[in-house]
């Protein structure tokens, strides 16, 4: 008796957690589909239900609202950084974690205190650096930004990698592998479950950042714009009560690709086990 | 992922303070390089002409037309290779400046134009400009009271002379003086309808109704409606407590004088308390303005020309304007106040074709484009021609503005002014829930908004 309430208990707090946390992405999903495009606070429902926000978002691009557009900068933006970074999260990683140099400590704690300063600190440097070199307002420049700092963020990856037996490394050496080799064949395959997560994060860093995007794309042109730009500018005093719900539809598409990375990503996640490929 | 949240927060955080820092910064920058503005003007061909013009232009008015022709003519035989400009119009405003562009090029049909169009509203335009004026683009439109920062900013190119048409007396007098710092012009101004009035429904109201706060409250509150204004704004507060005679200026330094907390503060203080305590005069967003017309629960707003539309589409042939209502203060009625306002068009002095943003401007803000931004949008023209057309004078908002006009002011006002008064808008809107002391609140209110500027 004294179990099933408790368990109650539990599971009530549970349900109020989800709620608090599920309802502005049901009110945000429900309202993508209101016919009424202002913002209409009397409801949490819509009165009346359409398409035509996604079919206006796709299919009706004005001046302002480019969504297409945008989402194919964006795209771009994110997975051409979310490589370039991806190769130096696992290069750095690997150097720190499985070769032996002079000053590898030292570089390491000034690598990791590098990174504590919050990137957006040198924002304004960073803008001024890339105008003299004419990268501003242009997507280079971004995917630039976002990923030449990656390598510092090496951490939680060489950490993974601490973890992969020296011995099998140790062991393809002796057989006369070279570096090169030991990283492709023993290290990369091994370390599925973190090449995952650094992906995943390496991608999510540029598709949502507004800050960076912001201030370098000034040119008010809506064509260069990434959606994280475009949906804020649609939040507009004057846009607002025309575009809101078209807003709204824009925020639930924007999860799709993130969805379906995490998706196809998240069975390495299971397959990437290093236990047992050590034999004994 | 935590991690992640709580960084995305941190970054939030600092990018809040490293903008307002931004803002800064980049406003110091171009005023050092003022000067260095002032090279690529001379050195420019196109932007020489017209000031070369100007003494002749003003010496004899009867050349100036032939003049004014030539500095075309001398524009076009200097340009060499196609002209590259960017304009910055309000996201509204898109369209028709589309239109307005087309007709532009095809109008100097003789140069190859690439003109880009961005979107940027003109109550953020300074901001956006102050972060990189050297980016910004080389036309752009901006609402009034942000002429001193961008003046300052040597983000505004002075109108020294004019190719098409003469700026100085063809719009009305305010907007010349909303365009001009210091006597000196530096923008064009564009519409005159930058400011607030009374919208009711007048299947609610008669005529007589709507002259008294208090008597619409009484009919509202009969027909089980609301009355909707956006109390915890300063924008809209001021029109109470400059209707009731207490003052709110500019200094020079960019703080403000405010004698809000002075005697019979307190009595305003408590009018609006006295006034939202009905339940049914509300403080309202404007967004939320729009749904609530749309829906029928509201009647009568305060507001602006850009929800004109709302209104007439919600309200139909019922749909009505006029200029703001009387309200008592001590038992005495007090006309309420507003803050008129202006768009203008600016020169970006840094832009490569300098003379060719000079036409351009022109040709946005000339008589015939001004009728045509009335006609496309319903917005008020600068242009004292276009203004007194019949159509611009039977448009209600219009009227309701010109109504409206003798008891506004002009918006100027340090930035200091707004969080101070938005609390004090919230506190009174809210009937002062802590009991606080008024005389107490209007001292804080005060101490806030004449902060010196650091």
């Amino acid at each position: 008796m004294k179990k099933t309430i408790k368990s109650i208990i539990r599971h009530l707090v549970l349900l109020f957690l989800s709620v608090v946390w599920l309802i502005p992405i049901l009110w945000l999903f429900v309202t993508s589909f209101s016919g009424y495009k202002g913002i209409n606070t009397s409801h949490f429902f819509p009165e009346t239900w359409t398409l035509d926000n996604y079919a206006q978002l796709f299919l009706r691009p004005d001046s302002i609202v480019q969504y297409p557009r945008w989402f194919w900068n964006t795209f771009v933006i994110a997975a051409f950084s979310c490589i370039i970074s991806t190769i130096l999260v696992l290069m750095v990683s690997y150097t720190m974690s499985k070769t032996r140099f002079p000053g590898r400590k030292g570089l390491m704690s000034f690598s990791i205190i590098l990174n504590m300063f919050p990137g957006v600190l040198s924002m304004i440097a960073i803008y001024f650096i890339l105008k003299t070199m004419g990268l501003t307002n242009s997507h280079l420049g971004m995917i630039i930004v976002y990923s030449a700092g990656a390598g510092l963020g090496y951490l939680i990856c060489k950490g993974f990698m601490d973890t992969i037996s020296t011995s099998l490394s140790e062991a393809a050496k002796l057989e006369g592998a070279s570096q090169a080799t030991i990283f492709f064949r023993i290290i990369i395959p091994l370390s599925k479950p973190i090449i995952v997560y650094t992906v995943i994060n390496a991608f999510l860093a540029p598709w949502a950042d507004f800050v960076f995007a912001k201030l370098m794309l000034n040119s008010g042109v809506a064509t260069d714009w990434t959606v994280a730009i475009g949906l804020f500018n649609m939040l507009g005093k004057s846009m607002i009560n025309k575009y809101f719900s078209v807003f709204c539809a824009g925020g639930v598409v924007i999860a799709i690709p993130i969805s379906a990375l995490f998706v196809i990503m998240q069975k390495f996640y299971v397959e990437g086990i290093t236990g047992g490929s050590v034999k004994g | 992922m935590k991690k992640k949240v709580l960084a995305t927060l941190l970054a939030a955080a600092m990018t809040a303070g490293a903008l307002a820092g931004c803002g800064n910064s980049a406003a110091e920058t171009p005023a050092q390089q003022a000067p260095a503005a002032e090279t690529p003007a001379a050195e420019t061909p196109a932007a020489e002409t017209p000031a070369a013009e100007t003494p002749a232009a003003d010496e004899a008015p009867a050349a100036e037309a032939p003049a004014a022709s030539d500095a075309i003519s001398t524009l076009i035989a200097n340009t060499t290779g196609p002209v590259t400009m960017t304009v910055w119009a309000s996201e509204e405003d898109q369209d028709y400046t589309t239109k307005l562009l087309d007709d532009f090029k095809a109008l100097y049909s003789d140069v190859t134009f690439e003109i880009t169009l961005g979107a940027e509203s003109e109550s953020t335009a300074k901001d956006t400009v102050l972060t990189d004026v050297e980016a910004a683009a080389d036309v752009y439109a901006f609402a009034d009271d942000q002429i001193n920062d961008l003046v300052q900013a040597g983000a505004l190119q002075e109108v020294v002379a004019n190719y098409t048409y003469d700026v100085a007396a063809s719009n009305v007098a305010g907007s010349l003086d909303a365009a001009s710092v210091d006597g000196k012009l530096y923008a064009y101004p564009m519409t005159a309808d930058n400011g607030y009035f009374m919208f009711y429904d007048s299947s609610v109201f008669t005529a007589d109704d709507v002259k008294s706060l208090e008597k619409m409250i009484e009919v509202a509150d009969a027909a089980g409606k609301k009355i909707a204004m956006d109390i915890s704004n300063g924008w809209y507060i001021y029109a109470f407590f400059e209707g009731a005679g207490l003052d709110l200026t500019l200094n020079a330094d960019g703080s403000n004088t405010c004698t809000w907390n002075a005697a019979g503060g307190t009595d305003v203080a408590q009018a609006i308390l006295d006034l939202t305590s009905s339940g049914v005069f509300v403080d309202m967003g404007d967004e939320d303005m729009a749904t609530q017309i749309a829906e029928g629960n509201v009647v009568a707003c305060v507001n602006g020309t850009w929800r004109a539309e709302t209104a007439q589409t919600a309200w139909g042939d019922n749909y009505a304007a006029t200029k703001l209502p009387t309200f008592k203060v001590a038992g005495k009625d007090c006309q309420m106040s507003s803050y008129s306002g202006y768009k203008l068009i600016g020169v970006n002095p840094h832009s490569k074709n300098l003379g060719w943003a000079m036409l351009l401007a022109e040709f946005l803000t000339n008589e015939e484009s001004q009728k045509g931004r009335f006609e496309a949008r319903g917005l008020g023209p600068a242009n004292s021609a276009a203004a007194a057309s019949d159509a611009v004078q039977s448009n209600p908002a219009i009227a309701a503005l010109a109504e409206q006009a003798a008891y506004a002011t002009p918006q100027r006002v340090g930035g200091n002014f707004w969080s101070p008064a938005e609390t004090l808008g919230q506190i009174l809107a809210s009937g002062n829930p802590d009991g606080t002391d008024l005389q107490t609140l209007l001292d804080t209110t005060v101490e806030g908004i004449t902060a010196p500027i650091e």
